[in-house]
């Protein structure tokens, strides 16, 4: 059998004497869309973070087709095929729509993607092609949100980490976004959608892992997993007493 | 007309404080840091330049060429080997390290050098000059003028439209965003430390050429690029242009009015801009 | 714990038994070796050799100038390369008290702190405004002013300097005792009176801008506030080390007062020393010290080494030798901690 296109291993992290991981292990396979929820601190983010390289890990305890990436700089996980959309948006202030995605154009990865190109992103988020002179920190939160996403399609990555992409939106707008993400996934791409809200990320993904104080506490197919279920893993047995 | 004529030997000498402060602005718009030997170098680099056209025979524009590869490659290794162990939010490590490096700079070239002026025989420009009603203007003050603004421009050009410009922005906006979106930090702080410091080469022959350098001149050359990226407002390459001509015309204005006071103007002038417009001309908010 | 103090006493409530330490036996001792040391340098006219004292009043001046500059740097997070301005601006001023206007010259070094005291109201009111590296270099643009000022400045002879000539009233014996005297008064201000700010609750504060100084705001410090009275008290205690220097000196130039050496000195003394430590001044102070006596006459190469050694612990030992000390052993001679220490029952 081929290696999963990203898979962790036992992934411990952590925050100087804080430890915020112990031992994880995922796996995402090629096109898949895995969604990873859990309450605040549960360390969804630190995950993402640790794969894309911003957080010491060890070499074993991230693999990409199998070969040990971990704590390898973020800029190379990029050229590997992985891009993120960070938590926050983290656009480039100052700069135009376009300056920001032709950044990530610049510093596509190597690997063939989805094969995107500017035309693309505009036609998936239309707004932003009249917008693409506009300094983005003019825009709107949701409008700034499809420029984080498109940014990271144009580095044309086989897996898209999505990290609290409906954060601080408005319904009307996080439905918009979440629209983009079949569209995504269709191009080939892979997706880690790390969310919040627990119904949009059953129903936008294939499988979801469900963590809670570092630990994976749950994992399944999406449409196969019960409320239930997900709520036992989300707050931990000894939470739903209390 | 002793005032016309201080205005224009003023913006003619901002020509050559531009090419100091360039560099600067460059350099903390990227990573926060003021690099201590900034003068230095230019110093150092005008005094390789002296010797070698000196032990060539070399012309002042061969002189350039040389000096502008080793400026990049000076500023090139600069950044690999001290200055990328200490950028961060923290100012005190670049700013000791290189304050370091400062002394220990000025020392090795005192000695390797001496402490004499030395200036570059630039031949038959250096003395020409042209004649605008009653006024006589040098050309090589306006070559280092035109040399300025081209260098401004370029520079300005390649952060706007280049891989590297839109690189080096999204770096200085958010370096963590930059590299999660493929830039590798590294590689833009080493390209502008070196082009810097490559800059510095144009500064180098000019002021050689001009007038003399000597191993204690690094400081105010450094003050004077400071004093012109603050004037100008920070971040900005124009603007770190515009307050070098606003710091050589006060500097020729000064001198004008009394010799000792020349430099003291210029001092007054930024110490003044400070108070009313923190932000600099060019600076917003 | 703060329950633990409000019902500590007679309280029904169990007490846990904690009590906070402040206090170490090398503290202690050290505390007695500084008294000793401070008396010694004191009674120095009744023993020591005029070129002793010299050397020994010289030696106190970097001390403070260094232990100023740190408490800039390793607390305030003001990093200046300019603190000569201050030293000069309260030396003049004291030149000017005896020399100009006939005041007691031993007297007049106190009153010369007004002018450092006065210089660091608008100068910290400028650079403020800057940006971290962006500060340090203006505060060389406030001290290249003040030279060049001074040296336009007929009043005090411009640039020819002035001299203490009002020091021939006095007997070698009575000098010898004055800048004895005033020496000691140094240290104890610089040294013990960091010591004393540190321990106090501001000394609380000024760690907790040091280590984060937007966690520190959010805690209630007032960060600014706290900067700005930190950069005065440097200013007039670098003063008095440029008052008693010059005073010592005799003698007074625009360039030797604002001489950029004085912030070479400190920077490379608390580089070496230790960052952030009163111990790593002292310690560093030393080292420059025996290292000028015994290098100085090899000139440039010596500061080539002073310059690259600076960059050096930049790069690699922040902490400096006293950081290095500290992670063998842990027995500080100035502690600022307070160590929870519960009690065995």
């Amino acid at each position: 059998m081929s290696a999963p296109l990203l898979s962790t291993h036992g992934l411990v992290a952590r925050y100087g004497d804080f430890q915020a991981l112990y031992g994880v292990d995922i796996e995402v396979a090629a096109g898949e869309i895995v969604a990873l929820i859990g309450a605040n601190g549960a360390g969804k983010s630190t995950l993402l973070k640790s794969v894309m390289g911003l957080l010491p890990v060890a070499p074993d305890m991230v693999r990409l087709d199998g070969r040990p990436v971990g704590g390898s700089q973020p800029y190379r996980m990029v050229s590997a095929g992985v891009a993120i959309v960070p938590e926050g948006r983290r656009l480039f202030a100052g700069m135009s729509v376009e300056d920001n995605l032709r950044v990530a154009v610049d510093h596509a990865a190597r690997a063939e993607g989805g094969g995107w190109t500017l035309d693309k992103v505009f036609g998936l988020f239309p707004m932003l092609r009249e917008k693409r002179s506009t300094p983005v920190q003019s825009l709107s939160g949701g409008q700034q949100q499809m420029v984080a996403i498109g940014r990271a399609l144009l580095n044309q990555p086989r897996l898209l980490l999505c990290d609290e992409i409906s954060l601080g939106l408005a319904p009307k707008v996080v439905r918009e976004i979440y629209q983009s993400i079949p569209s995504i996934s269709q191009a080939g791409t892979a997706i880690i959608l790390v969310e919040q809200d627990v119904g949009l990320a059953q129903s936008a993904s294939d499988r979801l892992y469900c963590m809670l104080e570092g630990r994976v506490t749950l994992t399944g197919r999406s449409s196969e997993t019960s409320r239930d279920a997900i709520g036992a893993a989300y707050f931990g047995a000894s939470h739903a007493v209390a | 007309m002793q005032w016309l004529d201080g205005l224009i030997q003023g913006i003619l000498l901002g020509g050559l404080y531009a090419q100091y402060a360039l560099g600067m602005a460059l350099m903390f718009g990227v990573m926060r840091i003021v690099n201590i030997t900034h003068g230095d170098l230019m110093v150092l680099l005008a005094l390789i330049g002296i010797s070698a056209a000196a032990s060539f025979t070399l012309g002042p524009w061969t002189t350039l060429a040389i000096l502008v590869l080793i400026g990049a490659f000076i500023g090139y290794a600069l950044q690999r080997v001290i200055l990328n162990r200490v950028v961060g939010a923290d100012p005190l490590p670049s700013l000791i390290a290189t304050f370091g490096l400062s002394i220990a700079l000025q020392n090795a070239m005192l000695q390797i050098w001496s402490a004499d002026t030395r200036s570059l025989p630039g031949g038959e420009i250096t003395q020409a000059s042209f004649q605008i009603g009653a006024m006589f203007v040098g050309v090589l003050p306006v070559i280092v003028l035109v040399t300025a603004t081209v260098l401004t421009g370029g520079l300005d050009a390649a952060l706007r439209f280049t891989r590297f410009g839109r690189a080096l922005r999204a770096a200085a906006a958010d370096v963590e965003a930059a590299a999660l979106t493929g830039v590798n930090p590294k590689t833009v702080y080493a390209a502008s430390t070196a082009i810097a410091v490559a800059i510095l080469g144009f500064a180098a022959v000019f002021q050689s050429m001009r007038a003399t350098v000597a191993p204690a001149d690094g400081p105010f050359q450094l003050i004077y690029a400071f004093e012109a990226v603050i004037i100008g407002g920070m971040g900005s390459i124009w603007g770190a242009f515009l307050g070098a001509m606003v710091l050589g015309i006060s500097q020729s204005i000064g001198f004008r009015i009394d010799p000792g006071f020349g430099i003291l103007a210029g001092h007054l002038v930024f110490l003044i801009v400070l108070a009313v417009r923190p932000q600099g001309i060019l600076g917003k908010g | 714990m703060s329950e633990a103090v409000a019902t500590g006493h007679g309280a029904t409530v169990p007490t846990p038994a904690v009590r906070v330490q402040r206090q170490t036996v090398s503290g202690i001792i050290a505390m007695a070796i500084g008294i000793g040391v401070l008396i010694t340098i004191a009674s120095m006219p009744w023993w020591a050799s005029q070129g002793l004292i010299r050397n020994v009043v010289e030696l106190c001046c970097y001390i403070a100038v260094a232990q100023m500059w740190n408490l800039l740097a390793g607390y305030a997070g003001l990093v200046s390369v300019g603190q000569q301005a201050f030293i000069g601006v309260a030396a003049y001023m004291m030149f000017v008290l005896a020399q100009l206007w006939g005041i007691n010259p031993f007297l007049a070094v106190l009153l010369s702190l007004i002018a450092p005291a006065i210089l660091a109201v608008p100068t910290y009111g400028l650079l403020h405004r800057l940006d971290g590296p962006y500060f340090a270099i203006g505060t060389w643009v406030v001290a290249e002013v003040m030279r060049l000022a001074t040296s336009t400045f007929t009043y005090v002879n411009a640039g020819a300097g002035m001299s203490l000539r009002v020091m021939t009233g006095y007997s070698a014996d009575e000098r010898a005792v004055g800048v004895s005297l005033l020496s000691a008064l140094l240290l104890l201000v610089t040294i013990g009176g960091s010591y004393w700010l540190l321990r106090s609750r501001y000394g609380l504060a000024l760690t907790a801008v040091r280590d984060n100084p937007v966690a520190a705001a959010s805690q209630g410090v007032n960060v600014g506030r706290l900067r700005f009275l930190v950069w005065i008290a440097a200013a007039v205690g670098t003063g008095l080390a440029g008052s008693i220097y010059f005073l010592a000196q005799l003698r007074i130039t625009p360039p030797s007062a604002y001489d950029p050496n004085w912030a070479n000195i400190a920077i490379f003394i608390v580089m070496v020393g230790g960052l952030g430590s009163l111990e790593g001044v002292l310690i560093g102070a030393l080292i420059y010290f025996f290292a000028d006596r015994w290098f100085g006459e090899y000139g440039a190469t010596y500061l080539v080494v002073l310059g690259l050694l600076t960059l050096f612990m930049a790069l690699f030992a922040r902490g400096g030798i006293w950081g290095l000390i500290c992670k063998v052993v842990d027995a500080p001679w100035f502690p600022t901690r307070r160590i929870l220490l519960e009690d065995k029952r």
